[in-house]
């Protein structure tokens, strides 16, 4: 493989990475937080690659000899697979049939949690929730009525709000879920699966009381962290 | 070149219909989106990794490490395992770095030593390790000491059976007298990445395939099992290739097992893993990485027993 194509594997490497960190589809697969770094990173692939073609018009290209690169049959092909799938097919997040049902760790301790915000039904995360039940002393879910997105999911005749939760990437995502009950719950059922749905209810161990269950847009940015 | 821009042309034309393939396919989609993440998560820690490695092709040569590293080689290797706590990243980027500090002799078992310490102790994990762990401080310090223990068996191993000539794959070595040292440091750290991310490729795909294929019901029948759980964790950290970071949250929410394999987990995740054995074999040589990955993984996997037996007991 010569140099120059190596080059431009290279720079496409690093357009793919400025790519999916402008249109925002990075969230697909890695945490926001990551964002900064993958500019960097965009930058740094992208200069290596602007400074060798700029380096080899200036001087005349280098020849395969004297740069080791003999020996390598063309391994950085295999650079066109990421190219080929963050800049053109751009696979879709993880749905709820993708990712592994977590176990929620109840033998961790309890401690108490602070308050939850005041008003009506302050917003929290499904993850949030989940982690509040198993391990807070001091009992901040009680009788409190909460607002939880999520999508729906059924398994075995009972109806789930499901939202996938990756730690770090999409590698290791997890599906977080509690059943629904109460009054709203046949609402719930009635959806199609994995339809987005913004529930306002109490939580319960084991279980979500829905008083309302109101269809939402899915979101932009579809995981919890 | 022509190959090249056709292919992307190709992509352009076809990329709507590639689209539309996989997102009607589950499966497919969700290995395409676990590629991309692992891909994606790699790519910033490679990145430092092979700009830390393009400063060492340009300032460290072996002889100036062998001159710095302790005299005697149980010192230098004890050295390079506590030194890589101060490396603060993950998997991907120490294998191109200990590329370009491997040597002979004892430099080079400090160079491994370094490779398989540097993304298992360093302060971001064992603080992760800490948070999804909240009832369990001592599963830090067992992870802590499983890893540099076998971090630090694997390059005695190498310093006692190890062979220069299992090396094949060479490295660009600054030769040339004219060359600036910003035209070393650069041409290092291109040719460290293109070949160390190709492999990343090769190994990504094969965790996301794995992924797919490892049915979620195996989990359930592991409950309070000791020893099948050691071998099962043992292997599923070897295929799933999670980040170093992330493979506490992981363990942690296998709460059905027992804490020990879930250690196991968490000591050969970071040692040895799928894409890591790709990357090793691209960056080092097959004949080095078809011995050394399964050393690791045995050596890890007993070490990690052994530690959590001590520390954690047998629950």
């Amino acid at each position: 493989m010569s140099r120059e194509t190596e080059n431009a594997l290279l720079l496409l490497v690093g357009m793919s990475t400025a790519i999916i960190a402008a249109t925002g589809t990075y969230t697909r697969y890695v945490k926001p937080a990551l964002l900064p770094w993958l500019w960097l990173t965009a930058g740094v692939i992208t200069a290596l690659a602007v400074i060798a073609i700029a380096g080899d018009i200036r001087t005349g290209p280098r020849h395969g000899k004297h740069t080791g690169h003999d020996h390598r049959a063309g391994a950085a092909w295999l650079l066109l697979i990421p190219v080929a799938l963050l800049a053109f097919v751009v696979p879709p997040a993880l749905g709820p049939q993708s990712a592994r049902p977590a176990v929620s760790d109840a033998g961790a301790p309890r401690r108490p949690f602070p308050a939850l915000p005041a008003g009506h039904a302050p917003e929290l995360s499904l993850p949030e929730v989940l982690i509040r039940l198993a391990q807070d002393s001091a009992g901040t879910l009680n009788d409190r009525l909460i607002t939880v997105t999520g999508f729906t999911l059924g398994d075995g005749g009972r109806t789930y709000l499901g939202r996938v939760v990756i730690v770090c990437c999409a590698a290791d995502a997890q599906l977080a879920r509690i059943a629904l009950t109460g009054a709203a719950a046949a609402s719930a059922a009635a959806l199609p699966e994995g339809t987005w749905v913004r529930v306002e209810g109490r939580a319960a161990p084991g279980e979500l009381r829905a008083e309302s269950v109101v269809r939402i847009p899915q979101p932009a940015n579809t995981y919890s962290y | 070149m022509p190959v090249l821009v056709a292919t992307v042309i190709g992509l352009t034309l076809i990329g709507t219909t590639a689209r539309d393939v996989v997102s009607g396919n589950p499966e497919i989609a969700t290995a395409a989106t676990v590629f991309c993440g692992i891909f994606v998560q790699a790519l910033p820690f490679l990145a430092l990794g092979v700009v830390v490695s393009g400063a060492v092709a340009t300032f460290v040569t072996p002889d100036r490490l062998a001159r710095w590293l302790p005299r005697r080689p149980a010192t230098a290797i004890l050295t390079a395992g506590v030194g890589g706590a101060t490396l603060p990243g993950c998997e991907c980027g120490s294998v191109p770095i200990a590329r370009r500090l491997f040597g002979d002799g004892t430099v080079g078992a400090a160079a491994l030593t370094f490779m398989l310490a540097a993304p298992a102790i360093n302060p971001v994990v064992l603080i992760a390790t800490a948070v999804a762990f909240p009832g369990e401080p001592l599963m830090v310090l067992a992870r802590c000491i499983a890893s540099l223990l076998t971090a630090i068996s694997m390059g005695a191993l190498w310093a006692k059976f190890g062979q220069p000539r299992w090396i094949t794959r060479n490295l660009l070595r600054p030769t040339q007298q004219q060359d600036s040292r910003f035209s070393t440091f650069t041409e290092a750290a291109r040719h460290d990445f293109l070949q160390a991310a190709s492999f990343l490729v090769v190994g990504a795909a094969a965790a996301a395939a794995l992924h797919v294929l490892v049915p979620s019901w195996m989990f359930d029948h592991l409950a309070g099992q000791l020893l099948l759980g050691i071998l099962v964790l043992a292997a599923l950290a070897v295929v799933l290739a999670l980040c170093s970071e992330a493979d506490a949250f992981v363990a942690a929410s296998l709460s059905m097992l027992p804490l020990v394999p879930r250690l196991v987990f968490l000591v050969v995740g970071p040692a040895i893993d799928i894409k890591l054995f790709a990357m090793q074999a691209g960056m080092f040589g097959r004949a080095f990485a078809i011995r050394f990955a399964p050393a690791t993984l045995v050596v890890a996997t007993t070490v990690a027993t052994g530690v959590g037996l001590l520390i954690l007991g047998a629950r």
